[in-house]
């Protein structure tokens, strides 16, 4: 079973076109792996597809006319490198498809050359020819204009399967039984060329200028050719030279399968390297990269492998291969354009070349790709991912801002506030330090007393235990918590200054406990604080938080106050419903007399009476809502006084 | 040969699509639409552009068909010619210059030769009459048309304002809250007029009218949404009227189906609606539409329809309310606030696109790509109502993140929201990785990763400059909390201020060791490492526009440019000022790829472009009067491959292409090849003959398709209905009979064949024959279910016999009753 035929529009690169097995032609959108369009040949389940060729492209424009009274900066065009629009399609019976991608349709079919399966068509670069070849071991030259056979010779003993034509577009390259090189002129063979045991699947010319500059060029000689073969896991390069004797091949490349599609960047430099990309049948893609210079006997391989699998991280699913379906170098020569995934709905990627290393796996989920794909049909908008995993700053969280430092005081640029850790080792030192301390204090307060929760606090910030913490923290009463602060030895403080940050970033319900906390610690050891000499780092983020929730205070005071209106005004309205209801009669009112009026249709001044009953009514109606709006808007001119009233009773 | 031409102003990315209704070609396949001052032919099937048709001077503001030849094309233009196109080749066939605005443009199969246009009134301004042109048959190519003749004074401005009706029988045209109707052959003018409501500014106003193909009904939709249907016209005072009413907002355009069966309408929802029989009742709906509908239009055989909205886009839609294809242009927000970036990924042009998203264009393809809807909450089409936007777009160096900042404009203070976004190659998208709420008290002026090329992701730093009189500096680290299950997130690193001055732009050396952030009057120059300020330039009148560091060679200098019409070169080695130049710069753009600087100037209703390298005080390339627009935007982007152009002048174009976005929503580019080369003659492309094989299907069809088109276009007909009383009657038999109640068939294929053959003796007695040999045929047909029917009879009747003994069940006085006549002697009996 061969591989399905597919193509890539010449210089652009901006189409992809591929025949799937159900002999549909779809054509693909390379730069956002979009199906352009799709169409079914009329015969496609008897006359499956068998090859493809886009016509070469030319910048083909519609030309503006130049008005004479048009001023020349104005109103020109930009130019769009549009491609020629023509896609030739070979067929299983023998006969050729022209079809035009702009248009989406057939433009023409040609017919009577071939009584077999066509194995390969060529576009000729310069005048509108088309060249064909098939199993019934002859190649065809068309016309494309008048649609017609131009010549039509036998090609080989056997079915003739690709076709290549030279560079300067005077000879024919037909791979058969051998190779053969034609003069198209007089449609002679010019050179014969070993080949291949199976059949040629992939004929290229690979070098445009003999590499000896010394030698004059006559078109032809000097210049190199690719072949590849089914069943044929080396790509061979051939030279062709002015001698006839020599008809085996310079070198070879080697690949890990069958070669399905193979691009390369034709080298017009001697020292260029020839970049060759050949995607195989097992779905890996191999690049090579290489001076064509004379012999090589071993097989050289690849630079590069490419390989593209999926992720295989959710569950217990093991990562599966994705298959490349073909690769193009970009115009660039820098990047390459990958298809791959299933034939019927491919995805087309521009990965950038980096062949420093030997294998590149590319990870790939197929399926989000396509989802993602599908739904953007009507507009093309895109949405990108976003789950829950996704961090959300808010201010007074660590890390939205740092405090707001002068440019004078901008010698400590590292705050290590994001690496808890390291304060942590800082406190035990600390601790370890004043441990001297922890029994002077602990001493003093020989007497258990109930009113205090020092010890306990300063045994749960020792240790970071917080079900200690929990429940000291969560005390309400007033006295306890003054007196625990108030006896609580001095090293003790910034830790908990620490604990109760950590704590005011949670809910908001804790955070009312912790500020009794933070007040007593502020109130009762401010001078022990100021003394410290790192202060504005210990305390930074603290002092962020309070700000910014002081700075959302007005805010949420105004919220409240607007809440309470609306609050109010609904309870009112439910109090007072006896209004509408009067609204409501006079409706009633209103469609008795429509309804009289719509029995004598044809009165024409009736007929205007009852629109203009209409809109009066709306005009009543739409004023009583005025008159609600206007009542809103006093309430809510109120409404700036209160929530003064709302924050200063908070 | 270059050097001889200047750089020529080139403009890309197509003009507004809704400049008119779009037509279908009468075979349905091409849609010819208006844009900017081009006619475009888009293939229906594929969404391509066939053909740009140019020679217009000024916006083209109506198309239409030639009535009598439905290759032709009619097209008015503000530059006041009437152009005849044949648009399947491209080709302008004849101009006629008319002389005035052309506002619209209206035809008519019954008016011979000539076409309708609305024109400004002479000496008087915003009034419109209505007047037919007569277009000479001169020989010549260019033609003048001063034969105007006024049908009717003080119409709309709007095409959608005038509707022909029936067979061009009269003209229905409104204006504010009046509707008249003038009949040609009567010659008379009948006004009617709805009261204005004085409440809500005009309410009842008409936006549109359109007039039904077949019947005497004019459809107006009014700026309150409503849809009045008007009949019985003809008389002063005995119209009627009837109301249609969905939309909530004001009804922007009106089409009836070509049978009038249909009545669609659009607006600002969004939504198409199809009305059916002119009934309220019976209506059906194609929502999610995207953006508010501007025009709709029906192709000729009814198949398709299609929308224009107002983002640039066209909708073709079945005839059955499906969804079918769209053709997209650059979408011209209101206001492009992210300015114009470059995606190194897809080198791609990203700037605002539909209210909160981005919008990707391709500039080589000159399409869109596609469009990221980055704010993800649902546009409500409502006046007044404040809708989050896209303020600022930056990408990293590689593409890999995308940073946003969306804005909803409040009163107190702006809603604000940065998002960074990381490309994820797996899914083949941007992902969410950090949203900061309120990044800055006051709106984002600027914001600017730090291009580090190569060594990318650790050394990442984002800054963000505030009105708020801070810029802060965001920097990617790794999360330490084991929950989080991303690796990396962003968080705040350095906030940084000068003497609480509005920090207005932001900008970062190329080697990245240097954060340039100008602060209203001021420049500084921090260090990136340790964020310690290292020196402060000025240039005392006037604010910092805009800035930016030199490249490559030119890395030692820090340009910018100052309200007060100064541009200025410091030298960050010596920390002086270089040199200056006394400009009026509105886009101060560096190239990424060269150390050449484009510095766009404004200076009474001009801009003029300069080059320079920093380093040489001399421009390299100055061209004055660029356009006429102000620009207010500008970007370099590099080219796939290096243009080869000789001319040292040039130079500059090489790597990189300028593209610039004017005032008006205009993307335009400079363009170094003279315009022969650009446009390769039409000679040049391949042609391919169109030849297809006729299937025996059309071998069939074909004749009778051919002579009925014929027939329609004398008849001056572009509507193909189905008239086959020439084809054969065995063959309209077979196409007509629907498909399961015709014979099998090797029953049919004799007559069929029958039918194709050409008699020798009296066809029409043959045909006679074959008929009744159909109806013979469809008798027996007939019968069978005759048959059939009587079999069920049959068997219904089993059944009920069946049910008769089921329900004769006898109850037990009854057995009993009989039992005792079973006993009784019935001997007695045969003694008679």
């Amino acid at each position: 079973m061969a591989s399905p035929p597919c193509a890539f529009s010449p210089r652009g690169r901006r189409l992809f076109a591929a025949c799937g097995p159900d002999g549909r032609l779809r054509v693909w959108d390379a730069a956002g792996s979009r199906l352009q369009h799709e169409y079914v040949p009329s015969a496609h389940l008897s006359a499956a597809c068998t090859c493809l060729a886009w016509a070469p492209a030319e910048g083909r424009q519609i030309p503006s006319k130049d008005g004479p009274q048009r001023k020349k900066r104005k109103s020109e065009v930009g130019e769009v490198e549009k491609q020629l629009d023509i896609l030739a399609i070979g067929t299983a019976v023998g006969s050729i498809l022209l079809y035009s991608t702009v248009k989406g349709e057939l433009q023409s079919k040609l017919d009577g050359g071939h009584d077999s399966r066509v194995n390969c068509v060529r576009w000729h670069q310069d005048n509108c020819c088309l060249y064909s070849c098939s199993e019934d071991k002859h190649i065809v030259e068309w016309n494309t204009q008048t649609c017609k056979v131009k010549c039509k010779w036998k090609g080989d003993n056997s079915s003739v399967t690709c076709l290549c034509i030279s560079p300067d577009g005077k000879m024919l390259l037909s791979a058969g039984r051998t190779i053969k090189l034609w003069d198209l002129e007089t449609k002679e063979v010019y050179r014969h060329f070993t080949g291949h045991a199976t059949s040629v699947s992939s004929l290229m010319f690979t070098t445009v200028k003999p590499m000896n500059e010394s030698i004059p060029f006559d078109g032809i000689t000097g210049l190199y050719f690719l072949s590849g073969a089914i069943h044929d896991r080396l790509l061979s390069v051939w030279q062709i030279r002015s001698d006839r004797k020599e008809k085996n091949a310079v070198m070879s490349f080697a690949v890990t399968d069958e070669p399905i599609f193979v691009d390369l960047t034709v080298s017009e430099v001697k020292e260029e390297p020839v970049k060759l990309a050949v995607v195989c049948r097992d779905g890996q893609l191999h690049l090579f990269e290489h001076i064509l210079n004379g012999y090589c006997k071993k097989p050289l391989t690849s630079n590069c492998t490419i390989q593209i699998a999926t992720p295989g991280n959710d569950g217990d699913s093991t990562p599966k291969p994705v298959p490349i379906l073909a690769a193009a170098f970009c115009t660039d020569k820098q990047s390459l354009l990958l298809v791959y995934g299933n034939t019927s709905q491919p995805v087309i990627e521009k990965v950038s070349l980096n062949t420093s290393e030997p294998h590149i796996c590319l990870v790939r989920d197929i399926q989000k790709v396509l989802s993602l794909k599908t739904d953007a049909a009507l507009t093309k908008v895109k949405t990108p991912v976003v789950n829950s995993d996704t961090k959300v700053l808010v201010p007074g969280i660590p890390g939205h801002s740092t405090a707001v430092k002068t440019p004078a005081s901008g010698k400590e640029k590292k705050k290590n506030k994001r690496k808890p850790g390291e304060t942590e080792e800082s406190i035990e030192e600390r601790l370890g330090a004043l441990d001297i301390d922890v029994s002077k204090v602990k001493t003093p307060g020989g007497l258990p007393q109930t009113d205090s929760l020092a010890v306990l606090l300063v045994q749960g910030l020792e240790s970071n235990d917080a079900e200690i913490l929990n429940k000291v923290l969560n005390t309400r009463k007033e006295n306890i918590v003054k007196n625990t602060v108030a006896r609580m030895p001095i090293y003790a403080v910034i830790p908990l200054l620490h604990e109760l940050t950590k704590r005011l970033q949670g809910n908001p319900y804790s955070a009312s406990l912790m500020v009794r906390w933070l007040k007593s610690v502020f109130t009762l050891h401010a001078s022990y604080l100021s003394t410290l000499p790192d202060l504005i780092p210990q305390l930074g983020m603290l002092y962020q938080l309070m700000e910014s929730r002081v700075k959302t205070l007005q805010k949420l005071s105004r919220l409240h106050g607007r809440l309470f209106i609306l609050a109010s005004q609904v309870a009112a309205s439910e109090a007072v419903q006896d209004v509408p209801e009067v609204n409501q009669t006079a409706k009633l009112v209103y469609e008795d007399e429509s309804s009289e009026e719509e029995g004598s249709d044809d009165e024409m001044i009736a007929d205007k009476d009852s629109d203009e009953n209409w809109d009066e009514d709306e005009e009543k109606e739409e004023q009583s809502d005025e008159q609600d709006m206007t009542v809103e808007k006093e309430i809510n001119g109120d409404s700036d006084l209160e929530p003064e009233n709302e924050s200063e009773e908070e | 040969m270059v050097s001889a031409r200047g750089l020529r102003v080139v403009r890309c990315g197509g003009g507004a699509l809704s400049g008119a209704r779009a037509v279908f070609s009468a075979d349905s396949k091409y849609l010819l639409c208006a844009s900017g001052d081009f006619v475009k032919v888009y293939s229906v099937t594929t969404e391509e552009t066939l053909r740009l048709m140019g020679g217009h001077a000024d916006l083209v503001t109506g198309i239409q068909l030639n009535p009598h030849n439905h290759m032709q094309l009619y097209s008015s233009s503000l530059d006041g010619s009437i152009k005849l196109w044949d648009f399947m080749d491209g080709i302008p066939i004849k101009t006629f210059t008319v002389g005035c605005k052309l506002l619209a443009l209206y035809t008519l199969a019954s008016a011979e030769d000539s076409v309708f246009v609305v024109i400004p009134k002479k000496g008087e301004r915003d009034t419109f009459q209505l007047v037919s042109v007569k277009l000479t048959k001169g020989a010549g190519q260019d033609l003048e048309a001063k034969e105007l003749l006024v049908v009717l004074d003080g119409v709309g401005a709007s095409a959608k304002q005038i509707a022909f009706g029936r067979e061009g029988e009269y003209v229905a045209s409104v204006k504010e809250v009046n509707l008249q109707v003038y009949f040609f052959k009567r010659k008379l003018l009948n006004r009617f007029s709805l009261r204005a409501v004085k409440t809500k500014g005009g309410d009842n106003q008409f936006s549109c009218v359109a007039c039904h193909p077949t019947e005497d009904c004019i459809a107006t939709g009014h700026a309150d949404g409503k849809i009045r249907l008007w009949r019985n016209f003809h008389h002063k005072k005995e119209y009627t009227y009837s109301a249609l009413h969905w939309h909530h907002d004001i009804v922007m355009d009106l089409a009836f189906s070509m049978e009038g069966t249909r009545l669609l309408s659009g607006g600002v929802e969004s939504v198409l609606v199809q009305w059916h029989n002119e009934s309220s009742c019976q209506k059906d709906f194609l929502p999610r539409l995207g953006s508010p509908i501007e025009y709709i239009s029906m192709s000729s055989d009814g198949a398709l329809c299609c929308t224009l909205h107002a983002d640039n886009r066209i909708t073709i839609i079945n005839s059955n309310l499906r969804f079918s294809r769209s053709i997209q242009g650059l979408i011209k927000s209101r206001d492009v606030k992210t300015g114009l970036v470059v995606d190194p990924r897809t080198k791609a042009l990203v700037m605002n696109g539909e209210p909160g998203h981005l919008q990707f264009y391709c500039l080589q393809s000159d399409q869109q790509l596609f469009s990221l809807d980055i704010v993800q909450r649902q546009y409500i089409h409502e006046a007044g109502l404040k809708q989050s936007d896209l303020v600022k777009v930056a990408f990293s160096a590689q593409g890999t993140w995308l940073a946003t900042v969306e804005e909803r404009e409040e009163v107190t203070d702006p809603e604000l929201e940065l998002k960074l976004w990381f490309y994820e190659e797996e899914t083949q998208s941007f992902k969410l990785n950090t949203r900061i709420n309120t990044p800055h008290d006051n709106h984002i002026t600027d914001m600017c990763f730090r291009d580090m090329g190569e060594l990318e992701d650790d050394s990442l730093i984002l800054v963000t400059t505030g009105r708020d009189c801070v810029f802060k500096v965001w920097v990617m680290v790794e999360d330490t909390d084991p929950e989080a299950q991303q690796s990396v997130s962003w968080s705040c690193d350095f906030v940084g201020s000068y003497h609480n001055y509005q920090a207005t732009n932001c900008c970062f050396s190329e080697d990245g060791s240097l954060l340039a952030v100008s602060f209203e009057e001021t420049v500084t120059v921090w260090d990136s490492v340790t964020w310690d300020l290292k020196c402060t330039f000025c240039h005392p009148p006037g604010n910092i526009r805009n800035i930016c560091f030199g490249r490559l060679t030119c890395s030692k200098y820090l340009i910018g440019a100052t309200d007060y019409g100064f541009l200025c070169c410091w030298n960050l080695l010596t920390c002086a000022l270089e040199w200056s130049a006394h400009l009026n710069i509105v886009v101060l753009q560096p190239d990424p790829l060269s150390e050449h600087i484009a510095a766009v100037s404004w200076l009474s209703k001009e801009s003029s472009l300069f080059v320079f390298k920093p380093n040489e005080p001399r421009p390299i390339y100055i061209q004055r009067n660029l356009c006429k627009e102000k620009i207010l935007l500008a970007a370099f982007v590099p080219r796939d491959e290096p243009e080869t152009t000789g001319s040292e002048k040039y130079l500059w174009l090489r790597r990189s292409q300028l593209f610039f976005l004017t005032d008006t929503q205009e993307l335009m580019t400079l363009s170094t090849k003279p315009l022969e080369e650009r446009l390769t003659p039409s000679s040049k492309q391949l042609a391919v003959e169109e030849s297809l094989p006729v299937t025996p299907f059309s071998l069939l069809l074909g004749k009778h398709r051919r002579q009925q088109s014929q027939e329609d276009t004398d008849l001056g007909k572009l509507v193909v209905h189905n008239k086959h009383e020439q084809a054969s009657p065995a063959v309209k038999e077979l196409l007509h009979t629907p498909a399961h109640v015709l014979p099998s068939a090797s029953f049919l294929c004799p007559i069929f064949i029958n039918s194709l053959l050409i008699s020798k003796e009296n066809k029409s007695t043959e045909e006679v024959v074959d008929e009744v040999e159909m109806e013979s045929e469809k008798t027996e047909d007939d019968s069978d279910e005759e048959r059939d029917v009587t079999e069920m009879e049959q068997e219904d009747t089993s059944h009920m016999e069946l049910l008769g003994e089921m329900t004769c069940k006898l109850s037990k006085s009854q057995e009993k009753e009989l039992r005792k006549i079973r006993k009784m002697d019935y001997s007695w009996i045969s003694a008679f």
